[in-house]
């Protein structure tokens, strides 16, 4: 990115992910208020799906800024990510059934949880590599 | 409490615990029964001691088998007992289960010596079971009774727990350690029975150390260890010395022992002995499925008794147990852990029917109406008879969460009449299965009118097979038996080619007005009123309407149908009320929303790809049935294929709404057998009791989860099924497993539907389950019903295939299967004598058998032959059908009636009719002049050989010989002759107990040897012993477990 220089790239990215943290976060609250009986399954399906394919597309984004900026290792990271989201997306898989959700309920919280953790890794990757930026172009 | 004369309060006397309730008696009785005065006589040197368990209480009930059987060693704190510092309630787990695990089969002993105690002479050893059994209830009126009563059942099952119970209300609330040493000073005199505890640690802590099976009595030899609690018909099979009845109450003595004079120690510790002789799986005889065929007559019989004795329960009467149709589990004793759950790999699951219609013969759900209705505090469970009262029988405890309640004073005063009442007369005491009229709590707004809308498809397919003037004139003439008890009841019709079609009933008009939508991209309600009527009051228009309906639209030449849209508008008119939408749709979708394409592909069929044929083609009608569940919509579908269908989408309508789905395929009025199943099954269908608006809970004993439910509903949360309608047919499966160690020896599953009912009243229909807990792997095999474990399974394939593949849900059948023998190869040691067999728990000899005829089902069945409509339904069927339907529909049938047996086909003793005896399902089985019935739940053959009794067809079909019988769908003539009306008398019976049952009137075909080869064909499919294309005959597919198991 040569607009931005490597240090807007990730902060960029440092935001991104940030938010992308915080929307996993709020995804497993809703499942944790599902099996606590908080919410109804319609609603939080509904409430849920808004949010599925705006998440996958900052994801998505982000990879290719990557891919573009030349950051090949970011972009590497990311890819599988991608690709588990593009054929989720494919398959129709990445809405939530009102229907199923109990019965699917434990994997979803696991694939929560997982993205969580790849987010918030990424995240001090990404601040890592800003701080970098930042170093190299002062 | 408030009454002036509190019946349980404040206890006058420790010693007289029950005394309360005295003074409240009618002064005519006697004053105090001989037994009360014995048993104070005998509480009084008790009383002493501080912190006992006030040793009266016991005595007052004095019930026949316990003097006779005192068992003594129980009650001191057996090693369990100071184990559980935690649980305030200090309820030893080992004495309840002894208790609870009675023998059931000797039906109802529990209850009967329980009843008989307060009218027999208090402590002479009386021999209890026979006499007491046929004494029910009515004695409970006595006075003296109920208080003994309240406390006796329970005691005699919890034993510690209500010795803590007393010794809190002796000395204040104590925790579980003082109790027990209150208990000790009693225990020197028990030293003779000290060898009991053991057996009930046994049963309580897992495991024993070897040293425990070396109990006086005979100990088997290579018997695995299992608790001591003899199942009744064991019992019987092993034929010990004991007198069954002593057999029946291995653990009365337990509970009794602290109290119990010395006197009958020395018995009961013989019995205690013999007891535990060999657990339950030991006498549950272990058999080899090899070498025999399957006895398919178990299939008929009627269930075995509960393994826990009735008379353990509150009230002590044999309704403490649901009609097994409506509650069953598919293991007769719960699982102590999830470990042993999962050795013994069978399913773990309720199979809950709550709405079904009695039977023939069955009395009705009790209806009441009580000034309140008594729940748990804590945990909202709703009294049953299988909780305890404590502390004098002021509170009682719930037998799920274990909380202590108050007890209202209502169950023991009558205001009104100003006179006390007998709790344990009142039937949420007495029955499991019950029926409460909910007050104003239980409404969140006026109690829904009954409301049907038909959606009547009047495309150019529909009009020409005649299924609309059939629907037309089978709605007009079932529209008295509709629901319509309090005159509310309301009703719209749509029809539907390209466009919609509404329809103004006002009762102003003269006649009806049709109005029509051809908007199909926006749909609206064209207006807001009169289109959905009161039936009582526009009877004349609907009438006007229906009868014409038939001729309106002979001409069409419409061959579109816009279902989609008909769906959203009429959902958006019953979106403020709610009701139940009859979908009636002969065509393809195939204009506006929900569109549907042709996507039916022989091609696919027979391979992986098949499941996507299975699975809906768009989630549109997912989607739209999931808001119809919110509104309290439900949604039936009726779908009559002259070609592609889509069942498998348009069935997701009544999936998730709690409706069901029917199919005709090829229909056609002008045969009046397809007229006539049709019409037969929707007036059925119209007039069969409703329950709107509802939802469905299962609760059950704490350390049990429930994991997942199968069945047309849709899930509101984690334990609440919500269902807009709910009706006789629909049957629930729900899944569960041990989260945390079961402690107590009893563990109570409850299912309560709140649901409006069709006269507008507000219903909760509650039935409970109690079943014992046992840690011995030996015992869970022994516990599984091969029924409800089938039934379970094929739930479980329906699931898997459309998740995953038909092939899946094969292979996953055969496995558990095979994993089930093996587990319990493992369980019994395997090896030696039994490596070359397959060696079951007899109850479980049948589970081969319905393992092959599940896989032979339509629904799983291999092959390429079967349209994917026809399967669909099936799979959506035996999603939804209770159990004794899938039981009829994987196994028919198969009768000979060339040889009747005198009886069948008459009344028998008990005025029902009586079938032939079930034949084994295999083509050697049938003789070459014989004539078969077959019937598999949804059609029935008559199956006639070439060399079949001229006389014989003279009889049944009035023709003169073979040649002459007509073949294919056709119904028997009815003959002036015994022999035809016996028969006929038959194919009735059947057919009445499929439509009560599943709303299924099966056709009847005539199946002759050397005719239609199609027809012969399927009838021969139905023979589930032989091999079947490519699967498995009954000897191979055992061949083939033999061999997974050997590996």
């Amino acid at each position: 990115m040569a607009l931005f220089g490597e240090a807007g790239l990730f902060l960029f990215a440092v935001i991104m992910a940030a938010v992308l943290l915080f929307a996993m976060v709020f995804f497993i609250i809703m499942f944790s208020d599902l099996e606590l009986d908080y919410v109804n399954p319609i609603d939080l399906c509904s409430k849920l799906n808004q949010f599925v394919v705006p998440e996958m597309a900052a994801h998505a984004f982000l990879a290719i800024l990557f891919l573009f900026s030349g950051s090949w290792i970011a972009f590497i990271l990311n890819a599988p990510l991608v690709a588990y989201h593009v054929n989720k997306f494919i398959n129709q898989k990445h809405v939530y059934d009102a229907t199923e959700i109990f019965r699917t309920l434990p994997g979803h919280k696991r694939e929560c949880f997982v993205k969580l953790a790849f987010y918030l890794l990424s995240f001090f990757y990404y601040l890592y590599r800003m701080i970098l930026g930042l170093l190299n172009d002062s | 409490m408030s009454a002036p004369l509190p019946p349980y309060g404040a206890p006058q006397h420790p010693t007289q615990p029950f005394s309360p309730s005295s003074p409240m008696r009618p002064p005519a009785q006697p004053p105090l029964h001989p037994q009360l005065q014995f048993a104070n006589a005998n509480a009084n040197p008790a009383l002493g001691r501080p912190g006992m368990p006030p040793p009266g209480a016991p005595m007052a009930f004095p019930r026949p088998p316990i003097p006779g059987q005192p068992a003594p060693a129980i009650n001191q704190p057996p090693p369990g007992f100071p184990t559980q510092p935690g649980q305030p309630l200090a309820r030893p787990p080992m004495a309840p289960s002894p208790v609870g695990i009675q023998p059931p089969r000797p039906p109802l002993p529990g209850p009967g010596p329980a009843a008989g105690a307060g009218t027999q002479p208090p402590m002479s050893p009386v021999s209890p079971v026979s006499p007491v059994s046929t004494q029910p209830p009515a004695q409970f009126q006595q006075p003296p009774q109920p208080q003994q009563q309240q406390h006796q059942p329970k005691r005699r099952m919890y034993p510690g727990e209500a010795a803590t119970a007393y010794a809190q209300s002796a000395s204040g609330p104590l925790p579980p350690p003082p109790g027990q040493e209150a208990f000790n000073p009693q225990q020197p005199g028990m030293a003779p029975v000290m060898q009991a505890p053991p057996a009930y640690q046994q049963f309580s802590n897992g495991p024993l150390p070897p040293s425990f099976h070396q109990q006086p009595g005979p100990a088997p030899g290579g018997a695995p260890p299992s608790y001591q609690n003899p199942l009744p018909h064991q019992q019987q099979a092993q034929g010990q010395g004991l007198p069954p009845q002593d057999a029946k109450y291995p653990n009365v003595p337990s509970a009794y022992a602290s109290q119990t004079s010395l006197a009958s120690v020395n018995d009961v510790a013989g019995q205690v002995a013999n007891l535990s002789l060999g657990g339950v799986a030991a006498q549950v005889p272990t058999v080899s499925v090899f070498g025999a065929s399957p006895y398919v007559q178990e299939l008929e019989g009627a269930a075995g008794l509960p393994w826990i004795a009735a008379g353990s329960s509150a009230s002590t009467t044999p309704t403490s147990h649901p009609h097994p149709s409506y509650k069953t589990c598919t293991l007769e004793a719960a699982p102590a852990s999830q470990a042993i759950l999962n050795k013994s790999k069978l399913p773990f699951a309720l199979v809950v029917t709550p709405y079904r219609v009695p039977a023939e013969g069955e009395p009705p759900v009790p209806i009441i109406n009580p000034e309140q209705i008594v729940r748990c505090r804590r945990c909202r469970t709703y009294i049953n008879p299988w909780v305890q009262f404590v502390e004098q029988g002021t509170r009682w405890r719930c037998n799920l969460c274990y909380l202590t309640n108050e007890v209202p004073s209502f169950f023991d005063w009558d205001s009104e009449t100003r006179t006390s009442r007998n709790r344990l007369d009142r039937p949420e005491l007495t029955h499991s299965c019950v029926e409460f009229v909910a007050p104003q709590e239980y409404m969140v707004r006026p109690p829904q009118p009954c409301v049907f809308v038909f959606v009547i498809d009047v495309s150019f397919a529909a009009v020409a097979s005649g299924m609309v003037a059939t629907a037309a004139r089978t709605i007009l003439d079932s529209l008295d038996g509709m629901p319509n008890e309090d005159n509310r009841t309301k009703v719209a019709i749509v029809t539907v080619d390209s466009a919609l079609h509404f329809y103004n009933l006002n009762s102003a008009l003269s006649d009806p007005q049709m109005l029509v939508v051809g908007d199909l991209d926006d749909p609206f309600i064209p207006q807001p009123e009169d289109l959905l009527v009161n039936l009582s009051e526009s009877r004349t228009q609907i009438e006007a309407l229906l009868s014409r309906m038939g001729d309106m639209f002979r001409n069409t030449q419409q061959s579109q149908s816009a279902l989609g849209g008909a769906v959203q508008v009429v959902f958006k008119m019953l979106q403020p009320i709610g009701g139940k939408i009859v979908v009636l749709q002969s065509s393809l979708p195939s204009v506006g929303p929900g569109a549907l394409k042709a996507r039916e592909d022989p091609k696919l069929l027979g391979t992986p790809k098949e499941v996507t044929l299975l699975n809906p083609a768009s989630m549109f009608y997912k989607q739209i049935a999931v808001d119809c569940s919110r509104a309290q919509v439900s949604v039936d579908v009726w779908l009559f294929g002259s070609g592609y269908n889509d069942v498998a989408t348009l069935s997701g309508l009544a999936k998730h709404t709690g409706g069901s789905t029917y199919y005709y395929p090829g229909f056609s009025a002008t045969r009046p057998d397809d007229a006539i199943k049709f019409a037969t099954e929707f007036s059925h269908f119209l007039t069969k009791p409703l329950g709107l608006e509802a939802v469905l809970r299962v609760r059950a004993s704490r350390g049990i989860k429930m994991t997942s439910f199968h069945g047309n509903f849709f899930l509101r949360s984690t334990d609440l099924l919500a269902l807009p309608n709910v009706n006789p047919d629909a049957c629930y499966v729900i899944e569960m497993e041990i989260e945390e160690t079961l402690q107590s020896g009893v563990a109570c599953f409850q299912t309560a539907v709140l649901h409006t009912s069709s006269n507008g009243e507000r219903r909760i229909r509650v039935v409970t389950l109690a079943l014992p807990v046992t840690n011995q792997l030996g015992d869970l095999f022994a516990a599984a019903d091969v029924k409800a474990v089938t039934t379970v399974l094929a739930k479980k394939a329906v699931e898997r295939s459309l998740d995953y593949k038909l092939e899946d849900a094969r292979d996953a059948l055969v496995n558990k299967c095979a994993d089930i023998f093996s587990a319990f190869k493992a369980q019994s040691g395997g090896g030696g004598a039994s490596a070359g067999q397959l060696l079951i728990p007899s109850n479980l000899k049948l589970l081969p058998l319905l393992t092959l005829a599940t896989l032979k089902n339509i629904a799983f069945r291999p092959g390429p032959q079967i349209p994917s409509d026809l399967r669909s339904s099936a799979l959506a069927l035996m999603y939804h059908y209770p159990l004794e339907m899938v039981i009829a529909t994987l196994h028919p049938r198969l009768y000979a009636l060339h040889v009747l047996p005198p009886q069948a086909g008459l009344p028998g003793s008990d005025g029902l009719l009586v079938l032939p005896p079930m034949m084994n399902l295999g083509s050697d089985r049938l003789e070459r002049h014989g004539v078969y019935l077959l019937d598999n739940g949804r059609e029935i053959f008559l199956y006639v050989s070439k060399l079949a009794d001229p006389q014989l067809i003279q009889a049944l079909f009035g023709v003169q010989g073979y040649d002459a019988v007509a073949t294919g769908k056709s119904a028997l003539p009815a003959l002036q002759n015994d022999y035809s009306i016996r028969v006929q008398a038959i194919i009735g019976k059947i057919r009445q107990t499929r439509l009560t049952m599943f709303t299924t009137y099966p056709h009847f075909y005539v199946v002759k040897e050397d005719a239609d080869p199609a027809l012969r064909m399927l009838f021969m499919s139905h023979l589930i012993e032989d091999r079947i294309d490519s699967v498995w005959s009954y000897s191979q597919f055992l061949g083939h477990l033999r061999e997974i198991v050997a590996k």
